[in-house]
């Protein structure tokens, strides 16, 4: 599987279902960024959304994570295009 | 700066003392499992006072034969602590609690399906300088998702002894037992290079924390590193507060590194995230054959936007159906022995005071109460079974849209979802709760929720509210639900209030895990429901015992004279003059001062209404045979004749034990859990104060619409 970055970032409640992105940068309070990277979700992991529009379900790891939108939308991934 | 390299380290300081292990993982990696396995039948569980998450110490026993304490902590991601049971873990590791021992050694499970982020806390770990086993747990999982985890590789890269085993089916204890033996276990070798940007920092701050603070070496380097992990500097220091040189150290340099741009909390992680993958690619090999697993597949339905609520609703909708039918026939073998009871004690003893104490105190208030045992076993049954297979976290997903809506999250689900079974426990799960104005507002609204204390009074006014057979099932359950429900959407609404005007604060930010779906170990949940039907029987042996001899003996005395009607009697009583006392205030609601004798003394626990119920009206009863309750509060009646016991009052009599703070265990809790009488005070008088209300409302306008 070949995975290709693409340009533009966008929060994680709008990546869509199924879709793998690399997160490439954290906004928001820096305790919830601290917390969030220490939980896996640090800048570079892959994080792919399972479902979810207004509470997120996501993949990191093999771990399955619960976020609630606005924590979601502090998140910035880049899609990952598969070929 | 290096870890100490490859170093032995001796036994525990005192060999009189037993050795101390702390016990330390993520959450959901299988500790008290673990915990359990290791110190069998003889751990205790003990709340410590004045502070957060429950903990506990245990013995177990070394291949040897040698005992061994074992203190399970709070599971964390993080030694940066972040709500106040991470705290509890974070300080017993730093040896600044004085009620417990400074672990000797450290037993660091991690789950083998996500070893990446479980190593991160083991990092953080293995800088304490202590000796760590490290156990990692469930490899069965781990071979399932087709991961390879190679404990020997592990074990090399790390330089400590590494277990693999399957806790939950016993698997490994022996290996870890003979590590836990050793008299000298290996110190990690050098685990990461400090980024060169943060290490001098972490070389001052070591030697200020030595200098100022009195702390080891080693702990004050993990203590330094810390300070640099979080950018709290008061909340990691704790009950500890660094010395003025240390903090303004500590000032200085990031002060520095702000005005430079770097990110260094930032970069601490990092550096350890790149320091374990490196780690974990030699560890990890991984089958990409492998599907979707079974809690993937279960997900799409449990946590789907339609389907989730389905299945929440189905669950809870089998649970009230199950506590009617299933509870059925065992509530009726044991009403048949109790009234047999009071019957062969009133054959056996010639009348008199000590004849009605024994039958009209005694065995009418503790059976009162205790007929309920099944339906309580029921309930803790189902939320054992909920519990062990991960469904409380799906509850709590699906929950989250409508706690963002009153400004908290899902992570707030959770303690509620306890008080179902008890509010206790649920104030006590708040402790997980990062945000303290978030943790307050869910500990004011947890008792909210229907506990297992009200099901006997809510069974008891179902039966006098649709006596018989004639109404059909789904109407008892339904009204069950309608109660539940009542209580859940009045947790929510306060919620919303609070966080509007007493306790504002932004929504938080959710963030939670989502355990594996585990097939639920049916003898761990029967164990807990016995666990907690024991405390049940207990209490109803010893608090609702005590409270019916008295209510016996204040309904009994003063005496009335001779020939005086029984109804005469309980009114002239102690009890009867206190429920009259009451009365004003409650007959605007439908009761009178017999109900009022039960609303007093249910203010110890809400299931002694029951109890009180039987006392009282037994007192007015003239036969020898003893009378069933319902039929006894069917027949109750005002002075001009209207029945006491309508179904309005009965649905009334719901929504008020719905609302009111009716237990004096929670206001205890409430009040260490808050340092202080001021939001207990507070939550007694707005939950007695809307029961109150909402109770007028409700039976007055019953009244007027001709109920």
């Amino acid at each position: 599987m070949n995975r290709m970055p693409s340009p533009e970032p966008m929060p994680l409640c709008q990546l869509p279902a199924g879709a793998t992105g690399r997160v490439c940068s954290l906004t928001g309070d820096i305790h919830f960024c601290q917390r969030v990277r220490e939980m896996g979700f640090g800048e570079s992991s892959c994080v792919t959304k399972v479902s979810g529009t207004t509470t997120i379900l996501c993949q990191v790891s093999g771990t399955r994570i619960a976020l609630s939108h606005a924590a979601a939308s502090h998140i910035l991934v880049e899609p990952l295009v598969q070929k | 700066m290096a870890l100490p390299t490859h170093i032995s380290s001796g036994p525990p300081a005192s060999p009189s003392r037993q050795p101390v292990y702390a016990l330390v993982g993520n959450p959901n990696c299988g500790k008290s499992t673990l915990f359990n396995a290791l110190t069998g039948l003889k751990q205790k569980v003990g709340n410590y006072p004045g502070v957060t998450v429950e903990k506990k110490v245990g013995t177990a026993y070394s291949q040897h034969g040698q005992p061994i304490t074992v203190i399970d902590l709070p599971g964390t991601y993080s030694l940066a602590a972040r709500s106040p049971d991470e705290a509890v873990t974070r300080d017993v590791l730093l040896g600044r609690r004085a009620d417990t021992s400074t672990p000797d050694r450290i037993l660091c499970i991690v789950d083998a399906t996500n070893l990446e982020r479980n190593l991160y806390l083991v990092h953080q770990v293995l800088d304490l300088g202590r000796p760590v086993i490290l156990v990692l747990n469930m490899m069965d999982l781990a071979a399932r998702a087709g991961l390879n985890v190679r404990a020997a590789r592990l074990e090399k890269e790390l330089g400590i002894p590494v277990i693999a085993c399957e806790a939950v089916h016993g698997r490994g204890l022996i290996e870890l037992k003979l590590a836990m033996s050793r008299p000298d276990l290996p110190l990690a070798r050098h685990a990461w290079d400090i980024p060169a940007a943060i290490a001098p920092a972490v070389g001052e701050l070591q030697a200020s924390l030595i200098a100022h603070d009195r702390k080891a070496p080693l702990l004050a380097r993990a203590e330094a590193l810390l300070l640099l992990t979080d950018q709290d500097s008061v909340r990691v220091a704790g009950s500890s507060p660094l010395s003025s040189r240390t903090a303004e150290l500590l000032r200085a340099w990031q002060e520095r590194w702000s005005a430079a741009g770097t990110d260094w909390a930032g970069t601490l992680v990092s550096s350890r995230y790149d320091a374990i993958g490196q780690i974990a690619a030699q560890v990890v090999l991984r089958d990409g054959t492998v599907g979707p697993s079974a809690s993937d597949r279960i997900d799409s339905v449990a946590t789907h936007p339609f389907w989730g609520w389905a299945v929440l609703g189905t669950v809870m909708t089998l649970l009230f159906l199950s506590i009617f039918t299933l509870a059925e026939g065992p509530m009726n073998w044991i009403d048949a022995h109790i009234a047999s009871l009071a019957d062969a004690v009133k054959t056996a003893l010639p009348p008199g005071d000590l004849r009605d104490l024994i039958t009209d105190g005694a065995i009418a208030g503790v059976g009162g109460v205790i007929i309920f045992l099944p339906q309580i076993l029921i309930l803790f049954f189902f939320i054992g079974l909920l519990e062990s297979t991960g469904y409380m976290a799906r509850a709590a997903f699906i929950m989250d849209r409508l706690m963002s809506r009153v400004g908290l999250n899902g992570k707030s689900f959770i303690p509620m979802l306890s008080s179902y079974a008890c509010a206790i426990p649920g104030i006590m799960a708040t402790r997980t709760i990062e945000d303290p104005k978030d943790r307050l507002v869910t500990i004011l609204v947890a008792p909210l929720m229907s506990c297992s204390a009200r099901l006997p009074v809510y069974l008891l006014m179902i039966a006098a509210l649709v006596p018989g057979d004639r109404v059909p099932l789904p109407t008892k359950v339904g009204i069950m639900i309608l109660m539940y429900a009542l209580g859940t959407f009045g947790a929510f609404f306060f919620a919303w209030l609070f966080k509007r005007t007493l306790l504002k604060g932004a929504p938080p930010l959710m963030i939670m895990e989502l355990p594996p779906y585990r097939l639920p170990r049916l003898k761990d949940v029967a164990q807990h429901m016995v666990e907690r039907g024991w405390l049940f029987v207990r209490r109803a042996g010893t608090v609702i015992l005590g409270i019916s001899i008295i209510l016996w003996f204040l309904s009994a005395y003063p005496k009335a004279p001779e020939g005086t009607p029984p109804t005469q009697q309980l009114a002239q009583s102690f009890a009867g003059q206190a429920g009259h006392a009451l009365e004003p205030l409650i007959k605007p609601i439908g009761f009178d001062w017999q109900i009022g004798i039960g609303l007093i003394t249910s203010f110890a626990a809400r299931e002694v209404f029951v109890s009180t119920m039987s006392v009282v009206f037994n007192v007015e009863t003239t036969d020898d045979d003893t009378t069933p309750l319902r039929q006894a509060l069917l027949a109750a009646k005002w002075p001009d004749g209207r029945p006491l016991f309508t179904p309005l009052v009965c649905f009334t009599l719901m929504i008020f034990y719905v609302f009111a703070m009716q237990c004096m265990s929670t206001i205890a809790v409430v009040k260490r859990e808050t340092n202080g009488w001021k939001w207990p005070i507070f939550q007694t008088c707005y939950m007695t104060g809307t029961a109150w209300i909402l109770s007028f409302v409700v039976y007055q306008s019953g009244r007027a619409l001709g109920f």
